[in-house]
């Protein structure tokens, strides 16, 4: 028993020293970047890999960094949590990455960040929605997330459009209900004022009996992060045009334009600046490198294209050679970078959790289509 | 809590028609149909696509539902066809298999929630009249009415004409029926595509009120089963009512603080009791027929 212990010890001890080799090894071969994303199943976003692959190469095409190409593999995990695990895995061990850049699944952070933390890896998510992307030592995503934007979106139904009665309809997902609980608090803490209706367990199923209830209750201002076309349908129906609706940028899509009833007050949180407006400050540049490849110009795709282009400043910074340590150590030193398509700069730092950017811009749906909201940056507390 | 009630109410016509359509494939083709609402998804993007396209919507909805009735009939002719002597149980496995089929293509050709929400075509929502604080709109009356229409004429069709006696025949005793002369194989596939078609019209008629992208409403068949089993996947008029009494619930858990949280739970803990409640005076082995 003993010594089957000792054994299994050596064995992976010497799997260790492979894998290091493995990540130490090329110092001169092509710079290996690594991504985990939903390109198939519940979680679709295809487009993000392939914008962080126009960045790279981008890079590549203008001779790499210090001579050395990036080369990038992304790994599809379908929101499947074994295929996540596995992913991960290989990235780190087979192929010896140097971070993950761009990753987009909803599921790789709860279930990867201590592998990410023992194989002292950074990861910089695309699309961060999971609270481990937000709660990791080595993870930090280019997003606000869904718990950044709440408070924002809060903020902007109380301060912005000065309602009194705001009222809170989400659906919460599994783990995070204790962001969602600390994003209300936080607006509370900065705006002094209490939710007047707060329901946290919306799902699917017919919406009149909630929209019953806001009515009752007079919200006058309602977050709201479910379903899109039933939910709007329904307050139609129900005749609530003066309400002002906000919902999280999960609910930004061209699609999501399309379903919304005219005659309703139907704003947006945008985690980037609006993807449908590319005159935006730093929209221009991810138009033109998601446009000139055909990938679709999402919201997913300026953050792959934020993602890779925080990563290729930040290795260009780097004295001597680029291995995973360089690149961790870079990263946890690094000064914040002003990047225009957000409302803070984005850095990543020492410490053990991780949310940089803050802030949302608003966009109102308004004859099928999203109109972006002249304010700029709604940041709470900061105007 | 009135208000909810009410609320509540308004959708039991639309929880209704999904149950009776599962209970309707049930009792004439003895399958219980897991792609029912996987099927009528289908037909209802098939018509939100053609609209999307500018085609006139009457138009679009004929074509949904013959894509509904074509794609239902495919479905019924691989269980008529390599299933036919194999019992309810493995029938229904492999209409679970389907299910899974239709979702998986159904998702990369119509997109996810995220992509692929669509605005569906509510003509009938404008209001009925005001209950309270409630606006009661024209389509609530309409699916109650298309309800009750299925109940009374199902039955109706059963009990009075020679075709319900056919159908009776070919869902219960179907070797027996082709020996007597009754074209089985035809008449089971003309009603799985009926059955098509009219699940593609009931998912149309449910969607703005329950679900704009393809996965919520193919999903839906959660809810149909949970409505067809008050009505024991055999009584229609208790179907009927089990829409009423889940639509009642889903208003009172709103209202209730306490009960939000378990909102999707409380439906099936009251079916639960249901089922109790009616196999009480049961005895074991007596014949369960269907």
């Amino acid at each position: 028993m003993e010594l089957s212990h000792r054994l299994a010890a050596a064995l992976g001890a010497a799997a260790l020293a492979l894998a290091g080799c493995a990540a130490d090894g090329g110092t001169d071969g092509p710079i290996k970047v690594g991504s985990i994303n939903g390109v198939t199943g519940q979680f679709q976003a295809p487009e993000v890999p392939k914008a962080v692959q126009a960045v790279f190469d981008e890079v590549n095409a203008a001779g790499g960094i210090g001579g050395r190409k990036i080369e990038f593999i992304s790994k599809d995990d379908a929101m499947n949590p074994q295929r996540s695990t596995e992913a991960a895995v290989e990235l780190i061990e087979s192929e010896g990455v140097v971070a993950l850049v761009g990753s987009s699944s909803a599921v790789d952070c709860g279930l990867n960040r201590a592998k990410y933390g023992s194989a002292g890896i950074v990861s910089i998510p695309a699309v961060g929605v999971d609270p481990a992307c937000f709660t990791s030592p080595n993870i930090a995503p280019v997003n606000p997330g869904p718990y950044k934007l709440l408070t924002a979106a809060l903020y902007f139904l109380s301060q912005t459009k000065k309602h009194e009665k705001v009222c809170a309809y989400l659906t919460v997902l599994p783990g995070s209900g204790d962001g969602i609980e600390n994003a209300i608090k936080e607006w509370s803490t900065v705006t002094g004022k209490q939710l007047t209706v707060k329901e946290t367990s919306v799902g699917t199923g017919d919406p009149t009996p909630y929209l019953v209830k806001a009515k009752e209750a007079g919200c006058a201002g309602i977050v709201y992060n479910s379903q899109v076309g039933p939910w709007f349908a329904q307050a139609k129906t129900q005749g609530m045009t003066a309400v002002d609706f906000a919902m999280l940028a999960n609910s930004y899509t061209d699609a999501n334009a399309q379903a919304i009833p005219e005659g309703l007050n139907v704003y947006s949180a945008t985690e980037w600046q609006p993807y449908t407006d590319e005159s935006l400050p730093g929209n221009d540049r991810w138009a033109k490198i998601v446009g000139a490849k055909g990938i679709p110009k999402t919201a997913f795709s300026q953050g792959a294209v934020m993602a890779a282009d925080v990563f290729v400043q930040v290795l260009k910074g780097i004295q001597g050679p680029i291995t995973r340590e360089s690149v961790t150590k870079a990263f946890k030193e690094m000064k914040p970078v002003d990047y225009p398509m957000v409302g803070t700069p984005y850095v990543f730092g020492p410490g053990d959790a991780h949310n940089p950017v803050e802030g949302a811009r608003f966009v109102k749906a308004e004859n099928r289509a999203w109109r972006v909201l002249p304010e700029g940056f709604v940041i709470p507390g900061k105007g | 809590m009135l208000n909810s009630l009410i609320a509540g109410l308004t959708s039991g016509g639309v929880y209704a028609l999904l149950g009776l359509c599962v209970v309707l494939t049930y009792r004439l083709v003895a399958v219980v149909n897991f792609a029912m609402a996987a099927t009528g998804a289908v037909g209802a993007y098939v018509m939100v696509s053609l609209i999307g396209v500018g085609v006139h919507g009457a138009l679009a909805l004929a074509a949904g539902v013959v894509a509904g009735a074509a794609l239902s009939a495919l479905v019924g002719a691989i269980l008529v066809r390599w299933f036919g002597e194999h019992s309810e149980r493995t029938k229904a496995a492999v209409t679970v298999a389907l299910y899974v089929a239709v979702m998986a293509i159904g998702l990369r050709v119509f997109g996810s929630a995220t992509t692929g929400t669509r605005r569906f075509p509510a003509p009938l929502d404008g209001p009925a009249f005001v209950l309270g604080d409630v606006v009661v709109p024209v389509s609530t009356l309409v699916s109650l009415a298309f309800a009750a229409l299925i109940t009374a004429g199902v039955g109706l069709l059963f009990s009075r004409t020679l075709l319900g006696l056919r159908l009776q025949a070919l869902s219960e005793r179907p070797t027996t029926a082709q020996v007597v002369g009754i074209a089985v194989p035809r008449l089971a596939m003309a009603v799985w595509a009926v059955i098509g078609g009219l699940s593609t019209l009931v998912i149309v008629l449910v969607a703005p009120r329950l679900g704009g992208d393809f996965a919520t409403l193919g999903n839906l068949i959660t809810t149909a089963l949970a409505v067809a089993m008050v009505g024991a996947f055999r009584s229609l008029p208790m179907t009927l009512a089990g829409g009423l009494i889940l639509g009642l619930l889903e208003g009172v858990a709103v209202s209730l603080s306490g009960l939000q949280a378990d909102r999707g739970v409380v439906p099936f803990l009251v079916i639960l009791v249901l089922l109790w409640w009616r196999s009480r005076n049961e005895v074991w082995d007596t014949a369960h027929t269907r």
